[in-house]
């Protein structure tokens, strides 16, 4: 017989926490996954699954350590701040300095990219 | 120019498909703000609250990780002239930028996910490469051990790297 309640447990409360077997939308991860270079010919069915499961530790790494910025604080909310804090504080978050540290500019600088090309 | 863009990503339509680069939608861009903060609110105190520009700025990191990783992904199947970016680039990528600690989780999630697929469709269409394994070991450890392989064959290569302590799943 063949056991497919414990597998379908194990998908429910194992690996996501809920009821889809992946907490993010796969088709979305493989349009970001394109947009991110135009060397980016094809991608293997398994690549999104990946990301959406790393995304996920992602979050929850990037959040638990904003947390701590947060309460070093004393306050209870999250703010983009504790984001950007966390994102100084921690060695492999170096890729997002320049993202958290002027988010607001991005618009105007990919506009004075499109209009110089 | 009459048509110069006042701001990127408005007001663009379904139409606007063929230049890929300069006007990419902004749900093109994103992954849904609602999964976002069901995962942040997970890691968080029952006590915990997100602010709304904190969940704008994860969601803009997601999308900034995902490219971070496909890149050095990328570079790496041209480098070995490989079209196909697949799931053992994205872990190599992983392990090269930092983020060995993800590579464990993920191939016990790959696992998982596999057996899954494997019971839901049955023997009819499983996984190719664990099938290739099954036929090609007599051995029932061996065809077990298979649907492992296409996660770690990476980690053979170059286990000096893999620093992740050997822990059970939690």
């Amino acid at each position: 017989m063949r056991q497919a309640g414990a597998y379908s447990n194990l998908l429910c409360g194992g690996i996501s926490g809920r009821t889809g077997p992946h907490s993010l939308p796969l088709a979305r991860i493989k349009k970001i996954m394109k947009n991110s270079s135009e060397d980016v010919k094809m991608i293997s069915g398994v690549a999104p699954i990946v990301f959406s499961k790393a995304c996920e530790i992602f979050i929850e790494e990037l959040t638990r350590r904003s947390w701590i910025m947060a309460i070093d604080g004393k306050r209870r909310t999250l703010n983009k701040e504790d984001i950007a804090s966390a994102v100084i504080a921690t060695d492999i978050f170096d890729f997002l300095i320049t993202l958290v540290s002027n988010s607001d500019a991005t618009d105007d600088t990919t506009v004075i990219q499109m209009e110089t090309t | 120019m009459s048509e110069a863009p006042a701001s990127p990503g408005g007001g663009s339509h379904e139409s606007g498909e063929h230049s890929p680069r300069s006007n990419i939608r902004e749900q093109d861009r994103f992954l849904p703000i609602a999964n976002i903060s069901r995962i942040m609110k997970k890691a968080l105190p029952a006590n915990g609250k997100i602010a709304k520009d904190a969940k704008e700025t994860v969601q803009e990191c997601v999308s900034e990780f995902i490219s971070f990783i496909t890149s050095e992904a990328s570079d790496k199947c041209q480098r070995e002239k490989r079209k196909t970016i697949n799931g053992d680039d994205l872990l190599w990528a992983m392990a090269t930028l930092g983020f060995e600690d993800y590579i464990d989780p993920l191939k016990i999630y790959l696992t998982r996910y596999r057996e899954m697929e494997g019971d839901t469709k049955g023997s009819a269409k499983g996984d190719t490469s664990a099938k290739k394994d099954v036929q090609q070991g007599s051995n029932p450890q061996l065809a077990h051990q298979g649907s492992f392989s296409q996660g770690v064959s990476y980690a053979n290569a170059q286990g000096q790297h893999m620093m992740v302590p050997m822990q059970g799943p939690e």
